[in-house]
Parts: C-alpha cells; sequence; structure tokens
C-alpha cells in the first residue's frame, strides 16, 4: 500500500532545492522548479549510470530552430553527472525512451511536504 | 559474371595539358594562372613517398594517368563494366583553400568547363560534379546554379580541408543553392593543412605522409559530418543529403555513438536537435566505401559494425580509380556480404544521385 510520506518543510525544499529521504529502502528526492516552484518527487538514482539524479538541475528544457534558443515549457531535471534530462513529471529521459525514474506524487499541507510512496 | 550493375561513384580525372585547361580560365585571369606552379593551388606539403597513383596504368609520356578521356574508358569503366562513373576532377578540389577567393572562383569555373567540354560530352556514362568556392559562399552559389541546369553534373563538391567545418553558418548560402537546385553536397577528403585550410588531424600539423593520410582524411570527414550534424544543418534543409567521399568508415560507429552519448547530455548548447544525431545520418548522409579499412581477416567485425551505423543502405561503392589506394571492383564485391552487393554497388547511388543519373531500368 502507497502511504503519504511526511518529508520535510517547504521552507527546507525552498532554502535547499531538495529534500533527500529515504523511504522503504529506496531514496527518493524531492526537487523544486525554481521558476514555477512546483516540487517533484523523484527517485534519487539515475537509470543510467546510478548517479544521485536529484542533486542535478531543474530547469525548463531548451529549445529552438538552427541557431536560435528559446525554451519549452517541460521541466526537466539535468542528471548532475552526465546531464541527461528527466522529465520531472513522467520520469522519463526525454532524449532516450528506454530510460525512466521512478516519480511519486507531492502534496503541500501546512507548510509540510508530503510524500505518495 | 552474373546481372551485377555497377556505379562508381569516384573516379579521379586528371589535367592533362596545362594549356588545354588555361584554355577554359576566363582571358583577364588566364596569365595569372599560367605564371603559377600548378595553376596557383595550394601545394601538397605531406606527399606519397614514389607516387600517387596506380603504377600499371597509361600515360601520356610527362603526363598523369586519368588525363585522357580513353584513359578512364578503358581503365576504369570498361573493364568493369561500370554503367555510371561520377567525376571528382582531382587537385582541382583544394581551390576553395586557395588565399583569394576570386582566382578560386575563377578556377572553379574553368574546371566545371573543363569538366563539362573534355569528359562529359566525351562518354556517356559519366557524370560531373560542380566545383565551387568554398572560401566565398555566395560565389559558390553562383557557380552552382551557373552549373546546376546541365543535368550530367550530379553533385556539388566540396573539399575535407576548410576554413571551418561545413555546418558553420557561413557556408549556409552554399547549402540553400544545394536545396534549390536538388543537388546533393559531397564532401571528399583531401587539402587538409594545404593553403587556407586547419592543421589535418586536430593535433597540430603531422611529419609524415602516413600521417597525414590516416588522420587527415578521416578527421576532417568525421569534423564536416559532426559539424553538419551539430549545427542543424538538415533540420534546416529538410531536402538536403550528403555524400561523405573517401575519409574511411571503420571510425563511424564509435563516432556515431559518440555523439548521440554527447547529445543527451549536451544538447542544451543545440536545442534544435530533438532526434539522435545518428538517426539524422541514417536520413540525410551516404558514405563512398574506398578505401576500406583491411581488416587482417576481421572483416565481420566492421561489417557487423557499420551495419550499427546504417549499413548496407549508408554505403555507395567507389574505386578511386586511378590513384594508389585504388579499390578494385570485382575485389570488393567479394569483400562485401552477399546481401549487401546489390545495394552498395549499385542501388544506393543509383537512389541518391536520381533522375539525374539517367539510367535505364534493368
Amino acid at each position: 500500500m502507497k502511504a503519504w510520506h511526511e518529508v520535510g518543510s517547504l521552507t527546507d525544499v525552498e532554502r535547499e532545492g531538495r529534500i533527500l529521504i529515504r523511504i522503504g529502502g529506496r531514496e527518493i528526492g524531492v526537487v523544486r522548479d525554481p521558476e514555477g516552484g512546483g516540487l517533484h518527487a523523484m527517485r534519487n538514482r539515475c537509470p543510467h549510470s546510478g548517479a544521485p539524479l536529484c542533486l542535478g538541475s531543474v530547469r525548463r528544457r531548451e529549445t529552438g530552430q538552427p541557431g536560435r534558443y528559446a525554451v519549452e515549457d517541460r521541466v526537466v531535471l539535468h542528471c548532475p553527472w552526465h546531464g541527461w534530462e528527466f522529465d520531472v513529471d513522467s520520469g522519463r529521459c526525454v532524449d532516450d525512451e528506454r530510460m525512466r525514474v521512478a516519480v511519486y506524487p507531492v502534496r503541500i499541507e501546512d507548510g509540510r511536504v508530503l510524500v505518495q510512496a | 559474371m552474373s546481372e551485377r550493375r555497377l556505379i562508381d561513384c569516384d573516379i579521379h580525372q586528371e589535367f592533362g595539358d596545362s594549356e588545354e585547361f588555361l584554355a577554359f580560365i576566363e582571358p583577364g585571369q588566364r596569365d595569372w594562372f599560367r605564371a603559377q606552379a600548378y595553376f596557383g593551388l595550394p601545394g601538397y606539403t605531406w606527399s606519397h613517398p614514389s607516387a600517387w597513383f596506380r603504377q600499371d596504368l597509361e600515360h601520356e609520356p610527362g603526363q598523369f594517368p586519368a588525363s585522357k578521356v580513353e584513359h578512364v574508358q578503358r581503365e576504369a569503366l570498361d573493364r568493369h563494366d561500370v554503367e555510371i562513373g561520377v567525376l571528382t576532377g582531382d587537385d582541382g578540389v583544394t581551390a576553395s583553400l586557395m588565399g583569394s577567393s576570386y582566382r578560386a572562383a575563377a578556377f572553379a569555373r574553368a574546371h566545371n568547363d573543363w569538366m563539362r567540354e573534355l569528359w562529359l560530352e566525351r562518354d556517356p556514362r559519366l557524370r560531373g560534379s560542380i566545383l565551387c568556392p568554398a572560401q566565398d559562399p555566395a560565389a559558390a552559389a553562383e557557380e552552382i546554379r551557373r552549373c546546376a541546369e546541365d543535368e550530367r553534373f550530379v553533385q556539388i563538391l566540396l573539399v575535407g580541408g576548410s576554413e571551418r567545418p561545413y555546418g558553420d553558418p557561413r557556408y549556409l548560402q552554399l547549402f540553400e543553392a544545394a536545396v534549390e537546385t536538388g543537388l546533393p553536397v559531397a564532401i571528399h577528403s583531401g587539402g587538409e593543412g594545404m593553403g587556407i585550410g586547419a592543421t589535418p588531424g586536430g593535433a597540430g600539423n603531422p611529419t609524415f605522409y602516413i600521417e597525414w593520410h590516416t588522420l587527415g582524411s578521416a578527421c576532417s570527414i568525421m569534423a564536416h559530418l559532426v559539424s553538419l550534424l551539430c549545427h542543424g544543418t538538415f533540420e534546416r534543409f529538410g531536402e538536403l543529403r550528403v555524400i561523405l567521399l573517401e575519409g574511411g568508415l571503420a571510425w563511424l560507429p564509435g563516432i556515431l555513438w559518440r555523439l548521440d552519448t554527447n547529445w543527451r547530455g549536451l544538447r542544451a548548447e543545440v536545442p534544435w536537435l530533438d532526434r539522435k544525431p545518428s538517426e539524422v545520418m541514417r536520413e540525410h548522409v551516404r558514405f563512398t566505401t574506398q578505401p576500406l579499412e583491411h581488416t587482417d581477416g576481421h572483416d565481420d567485425l566492421l561489417f557487423e559494425m557499420l551495419a550499427e551505423a546504417g549499413a548496407p543502405e549508408i554505403l555507395c561503392f567507389a574505386s578511386d580509380y586511378p590513384h594508389w589506394d585504388y579499390d578494385d571492383p570485382d575485389h570488393m564485391l567479394k569483400r562485401f556480404p552477399a546481401e549487401w552487393r546489390e545495394q552498395v554497388m549499385f542501388e544506393n547511388a543509383a537512389a541518391f544521385y536520381g533522375a539525374r543519373l539517367g539510367l535505364v531500368p534493368a
């Protein structure tokens, strides 16, 4: 049964950019999109080569036309080792469909951050 | 021999008597070209220790082999039942590395007229490549448009040696002209480290021809391939097709794996690439086979790796006649896996060059 777990305060994640916790033997990170403020919980292990994924940076995915740069609405987490990009909502590696990381629902209650896992 | 059909995608015809070529230079510049060593083309810093050419070929005293159409007919076309031979000239392609873009443009015009009058006119099996001065992309585009009307020209020809790799936006006008005329762009190795071109290999100038020949021609082709892919040239020009000549092949799977890996981590720098570069390559780029690396008995491994990179669809046979590292068609026919042969020796080139080959269906 998946249960909601209190993992820290909103203030913590706003200050640190992330919270790392262990639930049922799995290390999970809650990361914050610094632009939109949304919180996203993901398994803290990159499926590519095992990096602590949630120590990476969260930002909107770059896009563009040849020679012209823009950003998408989609928010991605960049792995801190090789920079592979994971969609924070689906957990999919945007550029390699075979790679996917588990994502978990997050909610905020009275300034506390809860993760369902 | 069975019904095998053959297109040779890299036949080098050579200059004969210098006045024969100079006659095609515009009158106002002819004396300048006559006064230069070898028409003012940048000379090779590294040279084959004995000869650039096969030693068994017929030639006039003091002249290069393959400098008359009869040589090409007898030695390259008739001998191997070549249905179509694509001419690429030879050292003329290094005009893009001449210091003066004005001289280079005049040279390219003369080379294309020489190609048409002395070669394409004389054998219906021959097709030509449009030389253009890459150091002046506007002039290059003009020359491409001038020549493209003649359907016997089947491609635009660039040289491996360059000031910058060809994905650089300075070359956009050249590629625009390619797409507008429907012609593919061929990049033939050579000229690396010559004239105004960058040094070959990436670690400074080598000492020996063997180093230059090993690295220069492969590294320039790698650099152009990676550059065209990273700049999004094929996203910009969805119809553009490129063929890479004489740069070797064994490195291809490695460079594609490396580029795809880097793309996953570094695509923020080139965010217009929304597909793996190797996938884009397979759709837009072809490679000629010569010089296919001698593998010391590991051909199966080579072909397995090339299959991962898109072979046999991406491969087109080339002999490189009359050069010393020539690949004999009948020998190569035996080397390729049986199920690849028709595609590599004929079908891929027929599809790539299309209607301009004027092929009669079997």
